[in-house]
């Protein structure tokens, strides 16, 4: 029993990283309908940016978390003004704004490659030891991590649901053009959303890479969260939430009780399974192209 | 010679693959990112069918190829039938999905395929000729499906679904036999190339390999034949030429994604379809300048 906890514990701790970044590409089909494919590209841009600021510059830890934060917003910006901008403007087909994330985050992630170096880095520990508590072991930085990721998450729902900015976020996802007759700026709207996606990447991104390590490739977990954003339902957020914690949990316990090889094997055919016979998730909507 | 060889038949094989790519994409209006997968089953299954088997080289790349074409159902009924139709873009994470697990299931086969020790010990059947004549054959295919009843039919899908239906379309039917196709057209991509590397490993059918073939589509333009082949086969011989660049193809890659999506979306060949009149033109303008000229000799 208290094996089956520790192994729930260690599913839940890296279902809250996913969960952040599920919530990004919720958030962004939520108001624009395409899945942004660039989170990868933010993610590393996060881990690299938080890993030097310390390695290099002596930063302490919450020093190199903000400094991480500016630099993925930074750069999630530049590619909302650079990328899906000019094909926003000329209401160009999802599809486009799909190839030109990708195009995005494999540019970047490449960069990341050339200019870094594949090597794996350790990231310096932050926060040592574990807490033991009946039989069950949790690491500290991975308690810290999933309170982190569970206060972020909170204080986005507050904004999302008790500010004015939020409501205007909301009235866009409902309807983007109704909102921009109704007054809202959504170009103002594209920079908040994308803001926030980077904060929410930054923060993944060096959880992440303090947990395993930091390489240009870490990105590819990415995939994860989107596929717990699916489980989810697409354009739920708190879909998901539940949706990230849940694929956490799965792949922990094939790991540990099934075995390691399987894991992403199960992963994606959840995915396959999922769109196919119940697109619209746990909590979606809106997946089904009707008339 | 032998450089130069390989490079011709890599060219080819990825021309068939993306041809397969332009069949669904360009006129169906289905767009996958995961036809890497289609590549794979079409690769094991006829390697597997020649080792275990014993079926003869030119049986087994076309079996491959309808086995990685059934495959194709797998996704292709649940995501077209009945009231549920996906999005275009969610059918395309479907297709990556797909794609990967079948990689993984592969990586995870030890009898038969060999896990991720992967399968070696396959001759080299694919030699120059061969591909160069599949690869005729292959865009002679393309060509007239196209051009077929069934290709104005994908067409109008591709246009239009909701009039297409109101025409009498069967969408379910004409996605599906598009989606089957492009994927024969992958699986037998997959058989050429594992009969030439002589070994197959799963992580030749990675997201990586997806990826490439997208790229020939999006720079070749969605909407025609010519322009992915074209884009194919420069994309397989441009890295050879420019070697020093090789480190940052992909960044390219990706920058050029962006670009070609914002200020060329139809493409490098656009709406251009393959058509040879240029080439008739010619001959006519050849014949008539004879003619001339043997009427003033006459005179």
């Amino acid at each position: 029993m208290t094996f089956f906890l520790q192994q729930l514990i260690s599913g839940i701790s890296i279902g809250a990283i996913y969960s952040l970044l599920a919530v990004g590409y919720a958030l962004v089909y939520s108001v624009y309908n395409f899945t942004n494919w660039a989170f990868d590209a933010f993610m590393v841009t996060g881990a690299f940016a938080a890993f030097y600021a310390i390695s290099l510059f002596f930063m302490p830890f919450w020093m190199a978390m903000v400094f991480s934060i500016l630099v993925t917003s930074g750069l999630a910006l530049t590619t909302e003004v650079v990328a899906y901008r000019p094909l926003r403007a000329r209401q160009a087909p999802r599809l486009f704004m799909m190839i030109s994330a990708m195009g995005a985050s494999m540019a970047v992630v490449n960069i990341a490659n050339l200019a870094f170096g594949g090597a794996f880095r350790k990231f310096p520990q932050v926060a040592e030891g574990s807490i033991r508590w009946g039989g069950v072991s949790i690491g500290r930085m991975d308690l810290f991590a999933a309170m982190f990721s569970f206060v972020v998450l909170a204080l986005l729902w507050y904004f999302l649901e008790r500010t004015k900015l939020g409501l205007g976020v909301r009235a866009s996802a409902l309807d983007m053009v109704t909102a921009g007759i109704m007054g809202i700026n959504n170009n103002r709207i594209a920079v908040i959303i994308f803001g926030i996606s980077g904060v929410l990447s930054a923060v993944a991104g060096v959880f992440y890479g303090v947990k395993y390590a930091v390489y240009p490739y870490l990105g590819m977990v990415t995939i994860k969260a989107m596929i717990g954003s699916i489980i989810g339902g697409i354009g739920s957020l708190a879909g998901a939430v539940i949706g990230s914690l849940l694929l956490g949990v799965i792949e922990t316990l094939i790991s540990c009780y099934v075995s390691s090889v399987y894991r992403d094997l199960i992963s994606f055919t959840i995915l396959v399974v999922v769109l196919l016979f119940f697109p619209s998730g746990l909590m979606g909507t809106k997946t089904v192209d009707k008339l | 010679m032998g450089y130069l060889s390989t490079i011709c038949v890599l060219g080819c094989i990825n021309i068939i693959a993306v041809l397969g790519m332009a069949v669904l994409t360009g006129y169906t209006g289905l767009f996958s990112i995961g036809h890497a997968g289609f590549m794979a089953v079409g690769a094991y299954m006829s390697a597997a069918l020649f080792l275990q088997w014993h079926v003869p080289f030119l049986l087994a790349v076309p079996i491959g190829g309808l086995i990685a074409g059934a495959s194709s159902f797998i996704i292709g009924y649940p995501a077209f039938r009945g009231r549920g139709k996906l999005r275009g873009d969610y059918f395309a994470i479907a297709t990556l999905g797909f794609s990967e697990a079948v990689r993984l299931l592969f990586n995870t086969t030890y009898p038969v395929f060999g896990g991720a020790y992967g399968l070696n010990g396959i001759p080299a059947f694919t030699t120059l000729p061969v591909a160069i004549g599949v690869t005729l054959l292959a865009l002679l295919g393309a060509h007239n499906l196209m051009t077929s009843q069934h290709g104005k039919v994908c067409i109008a899908v591709g246009q239009d679904e909701v009039a297409a239906q109101m025409m009498g379309v069967n969408l379910l039917r004409t996605k599906m036999s598009a989606l089957f196709i492009s994927a024969v057209y992958a699986g037998i991509a997959g058989g050429l190339f594992g009969f030439y590397m002589t070994y197959l490993s799963p992580n030749n059918f990675g997201i990586g390999k997806s990826s490439d073939l997208l790229a020939a589509v999006v720079f070749g333009g969605m909407q025609s034949l010519v322009g992915p082949l074209v884009t194919a086969f420069l994309l397989v011989a441009m890295p050879e030429v420019l070697r020093f660049l090789t480190d940052w193809r992909l960044v390219i890659y990706g920058v050029l994604f962006v670009v070609v999506m914002i200020y060329r979306p139809q493409g490098l060949f656009g709406y251009r379809e393959m058509k040879f009149d240029w080439f008739w033109h010619l001959v006519a303008r050849f014949r008539n300048r004879k003619q001339i000229s043997a009427n003033e000799d006459e005179s």
